[in-house]
């Protein structure tokens, strides 16, 4: 049995004039991984940003659990609420006036980061360093590590692959499948690589105009009879 | 006519626009400074951000308000005794020095270096961070971006200018001692005796407060510039410009109302 984790209902959000979310609704399920799916510009990150609380919504509502509305949350429950997710960041968004053990720090208080540096194949020596002196690929992993080191209820991953050359992109992937499904952590994941979708994706989203235009089994993405989709897996404009 | 009245309603259409902007802008500002205050208050103080800040504002700027002051301090007394000869009053130059140092001089010059060099740097790490999602990533790891980077930041800048200013009057007064000593033949002793004995402690209070104001308009409004840095390099690049500028216009603002309050006193 599916236990819905979070419900958006008829989200709009609008930038001026140009709307990004037009009454959009989705469910996202406990302990299954969803993947949204979507042109650039298509509003993904900003729907994420919107469940998360970062940015606010013109209309509609986001339940999460017993939270009926996240807009009308005040600062302290704010930060609670934000306190349930780990992001990966499209840029990691590691603190860079920081070594690593002291953004890892921000995540847990704890003084050994060994298990977690092995669980995303890092060295322990990496930990005095600082973001400036890692690759793309090593940032990308610490940046994962700090978003399921304080264990999330749901774990957001944003354009996890962008940017990577396409093996360390594989090793990504390989990365966050064997940890999402190992601890059954709830995940989102905005993405334009199907293999991302392939490899972890439980049920996938396409977003298109502001609204879901499909959404069903990963396993069924390519018996779809969406145009819109098919031409966007094909890569077809 | 119609085209006339058409290009009225334009014109007008466009005044009510800057106009809302700059109240808009007005309000963002309040708004921003009403967030800074209440989380002061009511969440945790980062002690070590701050000391951090404390010496990268204040004494990371030594060396920079040193030399302007030491610089000005000379100026003042050549400026002082060409006009002064001119009417035989050479004995009142070290009055003049210590009380433009003291009340004008080191807290203006210091305030615009210190926008120059701290304020820009300000807000280009925080426009960096809000550009690069570093700041969503401190909120989404339960740190309010307000308590780690913008108050103690703010506090070192109202603490640490004053401190700076001290060491600029120190530094302004010796620079007329030298000129007025080496270069001006003016006995060592009588100088010192007549800078001490003019001065007041209002000369140097009212520097200082200066000092505190504009440490705190530096500080806040790199702050600020930067925590509502748009887009890539480009709105980087522009918070930064808005920091220096913005500081520098508030700076000699409120130097004149500063001013004026203490002349009336």
């Amino acid at each position: 049995m599916r236990k819905k984790k979070i419900i958006v209902k008829n989200i709009y959000k609008s930038f001026k004039d140009k709307v990004v979310l037009n009454k959009l609704n989705l469910d996202v399920y406990e302990s299954e991984s969803l993947s949204i799916i979507g042109e650039s510009g298509s509003g993904k990150s900003i729907l994420t940003r919107c469940i998360v609380g970062l940015l606010k919504y013109d209309n509609g509502s986001i339940s999460f659990g017993n939270l009926n509305n996240i807009n009308t949350l005040n600062d302290k429950e704010k930060m609670n609420y934000m306190s349930k997710f780990g992001i990966l960041f499209q840029n990691s968004a590691l603190l860079d006036s920081l070594s690593i053990r002291e953004n890892l720090k921000f995540a847990s208080k704890q003084d050994s980061f060994n298990k977690i540096l092995n669980e995303v194949g890092l060295p322990n020596s990496i930990l005095e360093k600082y973001p400036s002196e890692l690759s793309v690929g090593m940032q990308k992993r610490v940046g994962l590590a700090r978003a399921i080191l304080k264990k999330p209820e749901v774990l957001i991953l944003d354009e996890p692959t962008t940017g990577l050359d396409p093996i360390i992109a594989r090793q990504i992937n390989l990365l966050i499948k064997n940890l999402v499904k190992k601890n059954k952590i709830t995940t989102i994941t905005v993405t334009h690589d199907m293999e991302s979708v392939y490899e972890f994706a439980d049920y996938v989203a396409f977003l298109k105009n502001g609204i879901i235009e499909w959404y069903g089994n990963a396993r069924k993405i390519n018996k779809s009879r969406n145009n819109s989709m098919i031409n966007f897996i094909k890569g077809i404009n | 006519m119609t085209r006339l009245l058409s290009s009225a309603l334009a014109l007008t259409k466009r005044l009510f626009k800057i106009i809302f902007s700059f109240f808009h802008s007005i309000g963002e500002i309040v708004d921003f400074f009403l967030n800074c205050v209440k989380y002061s208050i009511t969440e945790k103080f980062y002690v070590n951000i701050f000391l951090k800040q404390f010496l990268k504002i204040g004494f990371n700027s030594l060396p920079v308000v040193g030399l302007t002051s030491i610089f000005t301090g000379m100026v003042l007394a050549l400026q002082s005794y060409t006009g002064f000869s001119r009417f035989s009053a050479e004995s009142a130059i070290p009055n003049v020095v210590v009380l433009s140092i003291t009340r004008e001089l080191a807290p203006v010059l210091a305030g615009l270096m210190v926008a120059g060099r701290s304020g820009a740097a300000i807000a280009a790490e925080i426009g960096t961070m809000k550009v690069t999602e570093q700041i969503d990533a401190l909120k989404t790891l339960s740190t309010n971006p307000f308590n780690y980077l913008i108050i103690p930041r703010i506090l070192a800048g109202i603490i640490s200018l004053p401190l700076l200013v001290i060491v600029g009057d120190i530094i302004g007064v010796m620079g007329g001692y030298l000129i007025c000593v080496n270069l001006l033949n003016f006995n060592p002793t009588v100088y010192l005796q007549n800078t001490y004995n003019f001065v007041q402690f209002i000369d140097v209070f009212s520097g200082l407060v200066k000092a505190s104001v504009f440490g705190f308009l530096i500080t806040f409004m790199g702050c600020y510039h930067g925590f509502n840095a748009k887009g890539g390099a480009q709105g980087v690049g522009q918070s930064t410009t808005y920091s220096v500028v913005s500081s520098s216009i508030l700076i000699l603002l409120m130097n004149y109302i500063i001013t004026s309050f203490f002349f009336r006193l």
